[in-house]
């Protein structure tokens, strides 16, 4: 990867780190999401259990996904998205960039940031809650490594994705209907609003091959042990083939919408 | 003196949607939208040669920063041919653009949370710029600016001024051969607008860099330009030197006089009475009439006592908007 990207990916870093009192209140927040899913969702498993997700399993699950909240969270980046409706893209434009490349690492560098200030403290916590409301630690050291590489492939993807809201704002000009309906999508096929595993198997069986689980559900399923190693490595593989599908998708959508591009005003 | 720039019968045509008035509108549109096409560029050919300086000038709606956008390779024009340092702006965009600098006075190109010499340093990264070139560019933009104090903040706790001084010195770190500055003083206090003239001349002078200017503050173009181009309704009306338009209007002199006593009515040969009111009247030479002052006063005492008089000439926004008015460009 060219330096370029990668000062524009430290940039958003930097920027990101700025606001301490946003980290704080992002983490209280994605606390109190945390235990609320699992009151809710053990209530639904005490009545009738599921094969191969304890409630142990979900309340890891759902800590994990409160820890990587902002990694997951599919939106149109802030400043894209003004820059986008005000016509302050006009700068992107002339830059000797390739725009897809530069959005994708603002994005990416924006999400790396707020989750590594994000989730250590919320993993901390989640580990000493009483009862129920605990998270445990991960089935093995191989599923440990296998998540990892799994967040990370599905930080990408979730960018991938995001990059689509961008387009979709270029078209409509609105960043928060693009914010709107691509988030909504991707969190319910993703598993971050009911965990995967508590849908219907038929159901599971089509969203499983779909981008959006990808992003997160198949990570956190492989440190909990309820996808294994061989069959997350599989999976992972699929993740990896979407990832590149979605970044040639993006790229030429976003070479389309450019094509039509008028920037208005002074 | 081979030209940097070369517009050839440049035409930018757009398309927007036409509202339909009346009961039930929202739904019409909504389903069945027409369009009209708007001429923003008819037929706009000029050249520039290296190391001038150009106002672009016009009124609001004129055609100005579309042109602009053009030049630095936004836009994609209708029809018409354009080549800018020897190659196509829209074509090989990335290529195109090392070579420019870009300023819109109402946007931002830098950072807004991180310190401006982060910024700075990004886009060292970007245009690739080697490390020494860049220190001792810097240096050289810093001693011209006085950025000093302001390099190690956050842009976004800069005053309007502070920022428009980064904007023009991020604007040319990577020594861009042209440099496109849309409305470079908008709201700029005096102190900095003559700081932010002073620099444009500076670059100018020091790396003969093409300067594109457009703005609606007629004593930058004094100051700054040797060339303006003016534009009405996506046309090219006037390009030449701002000294030959303004000497056409200066003729142009407005008399406030003082009489000794009340006159019922006053008139001057060659001269229009535009107010009377007790002892005061306002006169202006018509256009047959040339001014001397000596031959006015001569005039007037002859047929009335006065106490004093005030000669103005027009002033050069008042010439601007006589030319818009002129050539009907205004808009309505």
């Amino acid at each position: 990867m060219n330096k370029s990207y990668f000062g524009i990916f430290k940039m958003e870093f930097k920027g990101e780190l700025q606001y301490r009192s946003k980290a704080i209140s992002g983490m209280l927040t994605q606390l109190f999401w945390g235990l609320l899913q699992i009151y809710l969702y053990t209530a639904f498993l005490n009545e009738t259990p599921v094969d191969g997700f304890s409630i142990s399993q979900m309340a890891t699950y759902i800590w994990l996904g409160q820890a990587f909240y902002v990694m997951r969270y599919i939106t149109v980046p802030k400043e894209i998205g003004t820059s986008i409706v005000n016509g302050n893209v006009s700068y992107n434009f002339v830059r000797p960039l390739d725009l897809y490349n530069n959005w994708f690492c603002e994005n990416l560098g924006q999400k790396i940031a707020s989750t590594l200030l994000r989730f250590p403290l919320i993993i901390i916590l989640a580990l000493f809650l009483p009862g129920n409301l605990r998270m445990y630690g991960p089935v093995s050291v191989t599923a440990l490594l296998l998540t990892i590489l799994g967040v990370i492939l599905g930080t990408c993807i979730s960018v991938a994705i995001s990059m689509f809201t961008v387009y979709i704002t270029f078209k409509t000009l609105s960043e928060k209907g693009a914010s709107g309906i691509v988030s909504t999508i991707s969190g319910l096929l993703g598993g971050m609003i009911i965990p995967l595993p508590l849908m219907p198997q038929s159901l599971q069986n089509v969203i499983n091959y779909l981008p959006f689980r990808f992003i997160s559900d198949l990570p956190f399923r492989i440190y909990i042990g309820n996808v294994g190693i061989s069959e997350g490595l599989i999976f992972l593989s699929i993740g990896l083939a979407w990832l590149i599908v979605l970044i040639i998708l993006g790229k030429l959508l976003l070479k389309s919408a450019l094509k039509k591009t008028v920037i208005q005003g002074g | 003196m081979a030209s940097i720039i070369d517009f050839t019968d440049i035409c930018k045509t757009f398309k927007v949607p036409l509202r339909a008035k009346g009961k039930f509108s929202m739904f019409k549109n909504f389903f069945a939208r027409k369009y009209k096409t708007i001429e923003a560029l008819k037929n706009i050919t000029f050249k520039v040669d290296e190391g001038d300086i150009v106002g672009y000038i016009g009124p609001n709606g004129a055609g100005k920063s579309t042109t602009i956008k053009i030049m630095s390779g936004i836009l994609t024009p209708t029809s018409g041919n354009c080549v800018i340092n020897g190659s196509v702006p829209w074509k090989n965009r990335r290529e195109f653009v090392k070579n420019i600098g870009v300023v819109f006075g109402q946007r931002s190109q830098l950072w807004w949370d991180v310190p401006v010499i982060d910024s700075f340093e990004l886009l060292r990264d970007i245009y690739k710029i080697p490390r020494e070139e860049f220190d001792k560019t810097l240096e050289l933009l810093n001693d011209a600016l006085n950025l000093d104090d302001l390099l190690n903040r956050p842009l976004r706790q800069l005053s309007l001024g502070q920022k428009m001084k980064c904007e023009l010195a991020g604007s040319l770190l990577h020594h861009p051969k042209i440099l496109f500055l849309d409305e470079p003083t908008i709201g700029l206090d005096a102190i900095t607008k003559l700081a932010v003239r002073d620099f444009i001349k500076f670059i100018n002078k020091k790396w003969n860099t093409t300067i594109i200017l457009t703005t609606h503050d007629m004593n930058d173009i004094e100051a700054l330009t040797n060339k303006i181009i003016l534009i009405g309704k996506g046309q090219i009306l006037y390009q030449g030197s701002f000294e030959n338009i303004k000497n056409q209007y200066s003729s142009s002199k407005t008399i406030v006089v003082e009489f000794a006593k009340d006159y019922d009515d006053i008139h001057l040969d060659g001269y229009e009475t535009i107010s009377h009111e007790k002892r005061f009247a306002t006169l202006k030479n018509l256009p047959s009439k040339q001014f001397h002052p000596k031959e006015f006063v001569n005039e007037i005492t002859r047929s009335y006592d006065i106490v004093d008089f005030q000669v103005t000439s027009l002033s050069v926004d008042e010439v601007l908007a006589k030319l818009y008015k002129e050539y009907e460009i205004v808009e309505r």
